[in-house]
């Protein structure tokens, strides 16, 4: 909770502010190891964040991109071989973001038609689990390609099951703050008919876009991000590490 | 203050108050969060016959662009009280002198605790509505926007939270209701911030002795921690509970 101790030293957490010596919360969030993952919040994007994004303006040397934020993202020409139109969604990397939050994408690519579903970006990391545990089977229980932002947007291509990938992304972000939730969502997708899927075998992933799943991990620590596999994949790999967030308040 | 003095009731028997409270008790408080869908973060909050709702929107793009900072974002506040929230003839709806004021020191109070530097070029809206009034609304908007704020996600140095306290038949006693405003000596609302004991609004209407203040804050100051509970209780109870149960009923 707000103004409640999370340490008794001066600690640096995210999230959390120093005063008089002492740690406070600034959010409503889980605290534990030293962590406070907040259960709630706006988006504060980052550099090397991989984002769903919507063009919202086709300007003359680029375009302005709409990203669940306060701030609109732009997209220079140069960055990009392709050409959009306004309201196509494009999968892209935060390339740079300075102390007024003017932010610049790259390396983005339009996405194919699908359907957005709207997040919280802080149960991002609970969407895509751990080892990418999560997306993973809700891609293959439903037969669709899904790219999480890491700014809350969720794009689910068109597949054999998009609604009930819908479904499960609406729950999990409902529940993002319990136990014991990926055993809830398998079972969920299984009984409303999704594809049988058992996490021994995974899908080997298409080559291509669809294989570039950047979504990045967010605060929960010890996973390998998406895409960590070596073998280069050109593009996107070099921004799949995601660093730690570190932002904490004074 | 204000009422006529022909019909003014016994506010204070035996101990024991019009409405049968101590001198140190508050009315009934019920504080539920997220009770709205499109709103970032919302609350509505019971206190004894007051309800209000507040909502919380953004960060978001500052308009007009004249008003935005480079260096933080702007709280923007509005209290307004619904045309049919008392008893009293509120005339047409919309801001007015007295709402105008509120909003000011609403948002000042906020401007304490809202790190807003993370922020920049951005507003944080924050819309109090008083569908019933009882006395002693701009604490429990106070109470219900902060709760409204930490339900956003808005990152806060502390869950502000406010009391009122004031005198009647020269006692000093905390959380006046209607009547007891109305008709008693002083009213002196105080919002604080429990976690430094930082007094972030004060105001006071009618007189008290330099004693009778000292004995007022720290009535309200034990007040504070006892309405910081309930808060903290309505933001758990919005990840505990399903949605559908924690969803208003209207009785």
């Amino acid at each position: 909770m707000p103004g409640e101790m999370v340490s008794d030293k001066a600690d640096r957490i995210a999230y959390a502010f120093v005063d008089n010596g002492k740690t406070y919360s600034t959010v409503v969030g889980l605290f534990s190891d030293g962590k406070l993952v907040p259960l709630e919040g706006p988006y504060e994007p980052l550099a090397e964040d991989m984002i769903v994004g919507i063009v919202a303006e086709v300007k003359f040397s680029g375009y302005s991109v709409e990203m669940n934020t306060a701030y609109t993202a732009f997209l220079s020409s140069r960055e990009i071989r392709e050409r959009y139109s306004m309201g196509d969604a494009i999968f892209a990397c935060v390339s740079m973001i300075d102390e007024v939050r003017s932010t610049e994408l790259s390396d983005a690519h339009k996405l194919p038609s699908g359907r957005l579903v709207k997040v919280s970006s802080v149960k991002v990391p609970r969407i895509i689990g751990k080892k990418n545990s999560m997306i993973d089977m809700i891609k293959a229980a439903t037969g669709c390609e899904i790219f999480v932002g890491r700014n809350g947007y969720v794009w689910i291509c068109d597949g054999a099951n998009p609604t009930l990938a819908e479904k499960a992304i609406r729950m999990i972000e409902a529940q993002a703050h319990t136990t014991g939730l990926t055993d809830r969502v398998s079972r969920y997708l299984k009984e409303n008919g999704g594809k049988d899927y058992s996490p021994s075998h995974v899908p080997s992933q298409p080559q291509g876009i669809g294989s570039q799943q950047g979504a990045q991990q967010g605060s929960e620590g010890g996973h390998s991000p998406y895409g960590s596999r070596s073998g280069g994949q050109g593009g996107f790999q070099r921004h799949s590490r995601y660093p730690p967030r570190q932002h904490g308040y004074r | 203050m204000g009422g006529n003095a022909a019909n003014k009731p016994e506010l204070l028997k035996n101990g024991k108050r019009v409405d049968g409270r101590r001198v140190d008790e508050l009315r009934p408080i019920k504080i539920v969060a997220r009770v709205l869908n499109d709103a970032d973060g919302s609350a509505y909050v019971e206190w004894g016959k007051n309800k209000i709702l507040a909502g919380v929107y953004g960060p978001s793009e500052c308009i007009p662009r004249h008003d935005q900072s480079l260096y933080r974002a702007i709280v923007k506040c509005r209290y307004n009280m619904a045309p049919f929230s008392g008893a009293e003839e509120h005339g047409r709806s919309g801001p007015n002198r007295r709402s105008k004021e509120l909003s000011k020191v609403i948002r000042e109070a906020f401007e304490n605790v809202i790190i807003a530097e993370s922020f920049p070029k951005t507003q944080i809206e924050v819309f109090i509505e008083v569908l019933q009034s009882d006395g002693g609304t701009r604490c429990a908007a106070v109470t219900a926007a902060a709760v409204a704020l930490a339900d956003a996600g808005i990152p806060m140095k502390d869950m502000i939270c406010a009391c009122a306290v004031g005198k009647i038949e020269g006692e000093v006693v905390v959380d006046l209701g209607k009547e007891e405003d109305n008709f008693g000596e002083s009213d002196m609302p105080i919002a604080f911030s429990p976690r430094t004991g930082d007094v972030l609004l004060f105001q006071m209407d009618g007189l008290l002795t330099k004693e009778e203040l000292a004995r007022g804050i720290e009535l309200a100051r034990g007040a504070s921690e006892k309405i910081r509970a309930i808060q903290f209780e309505a933001i758990k109870k919005v990840y505990e509970e399903p949605r559908e149960e924690r969803f208003l009923i209207i009785k």
